[in-house]
């Protein structure tokens, strides 16, 4: 009986120790710096658009970088919370960094953590393939772009801009946070660093 | 003023602007900002740099909205200056608070537990190392005729391995140095939420809801 106990005991442990912590932390730092790096491309973009009044594509073009945290170390740490907490941190870093959103980006962080999550959460932390890894994929979009629609006043935009704003975001989203996080994934797989 | 409760502020009051619609309060709101940071002693440069970067999506936001929106010029000034509302209430935070005491507060006062106040203090500290660690892995790479770029896996995949391999080394040394996980500590540095943090929050939150009451414009 004791045996079994200790056995359940086992399985139920908790995947929050210190190290997995700190793990997330790094790897949304990592991510957070890697794209700071990207950042000039964000105002050069901006800048090109504005003079016709694109600039919000600029945005959602770069939308999936930002949501990449999320969903890799919600794959690399397999359970609750993990997914927002990595997003969150990594919205965090640009915060200190200087980043241009200040405290946007903290309200951002949390919104894009949240939504990055909730993909993970319709699966049940249980589907760890390229199907939970869609369903993030889609909670992330649908529901930044409703936050973004509140915040950047996109919703006093026409139908059809506001369906090529969604449809660019979906893609951006889809080849950052998918197609690279997979790829990436599939490298940690290779090189069994990782428990995955 | 405590920085936990400070951040909390910060966060509320750039949320509620978020859902209302009022130019003048943004620019209250951006001039009591502006007079706080200017108090606090911070350097030109990243004065500048809080003036200078935002004016970017700033300019792009109003010109869409102006071309575009329906809602007219007024709403595309809302949008302008909401955006510097949110970069000068943050930089209230970030210019003035080290993220040291944020995560000591939020451990002593908010019971965020041990292990995560210390273990992502731990990971921040290192951010001047990662930048590195990043400019090594790419020019590494380079010297085998490798351009690693922000699309590149490669370039995550040896980040995420670096961060294995730190994280395991991190929390070892943590844990040498008497660090034990979900156990109650004893604190060097002990902050409080005083009085008068208390008193600042409700009050400034309170006169931020009657600004956005009575000023509708």
């Amino acid at each position: 009986m004791d045996n079994k106990s200790q056995a359940s005991g086992v399985k139920k442990q908790s995947q929050w120790t210190l190290r997995n912590i700190i793990l997330i932390a790094l790897i949304a730092i990592f991510t957070g710096i890697i794209f700071w790096g990207a950042g000039f491309l964000y105002t050069a973009l901006t800048v090109a658009l504005t003079p016709f009044g694109m600039a919000p594509f600029a945005n959602d073009l770069l939308m999936g970088l930002w949501c990449m945290a999320g969903p890799l170390t919600g794959f690399i740490i397999r359970t609750f919370g993990s997914a927002f907490l990595g997003e969150f941190l990594g919205a965090s870093v640009e915060v200190f960094l200087g980043g241009q959103w200040g405290a946007g980006a903290f309200i951002s962080g949390l919104v894009q953590g949240i939504a990055s999550e909730l993909g993970f959460t319709l699966t049940g932390y249980k589907r760890y393939d390229w199907f939970g890894l869609n369903a993030s994929i889609f909670t992330t979009v649908v529901i930044t772009f409703a936050w973004d629609m509140i915040r950047n006043g996109c919703d006093k935009f026409s139908l059809p801009l506001l369906l090529g704003l969604f449809v660019t975001r979906y893609i951006s989203t889809f080849i950052f946070a998918g197609v690279l996080t997979k790829m990436i994934v599939k490298l940690l797989d290779r090189s069994k660093a990782i428990n995955l | 003023m405590n920085p936990g409760m400070k951040l909390l502020l910060v966060m509320l009051v750039a949320l509620e602007i978020s859902f209302t619609q009022s130019l003048i309060v943004n620019i209250i709101l951006i001039a009591v900002s502006l007079l706080y940071i200017l108090t606090q002693h911070i350097s030109m440069k990243a004065l500048f740099g809080i003036i200078f970067w935002p004016l970017f999506p700033a300019v792009g936001l109003f010109v869409s909205q102006w071309l575009y929106g329906s809602a007219g010029i007024h709403f595309a000034w809302i949008l302008f200056t909401r955006i510097y509302a949110y970069v000068f209430l943050g930089a209230t935070f970030t210019l003035t608070s080290s993220i040291t005491d944020l995560s000591l507060t939020l451990e002593q006062d908010f019971h965020l537990p041990s292990k995560f106040a210390y273990g992502v203090l731990a990971a921040f500290n290192l951010m001047p190392k990662i930048a590195e660690e990043v400019r090594i892995i790419k020019t590494s790479a380079l010297m085998r005729g490798d351009a690693l770029h922000f699309w590149s896996p490669k370039l995550y995949f040896k980040s995420i391995l670096s961060s294995i391999q730190w994280s395991h080394n991190l929390a070892e040394a943590m844990t040498s140095h008497g660090f034990v996980e979900d156990y109650e500590r004893t604190h060097y540095k002990v902050i409080r939420i005083t009085a008068l943090d208390w008193t600042l929050f409700i009050v400034l939150l309170a006169v931020v809801q009657v600004l956005l009451f009575f000023i509708r414009y």
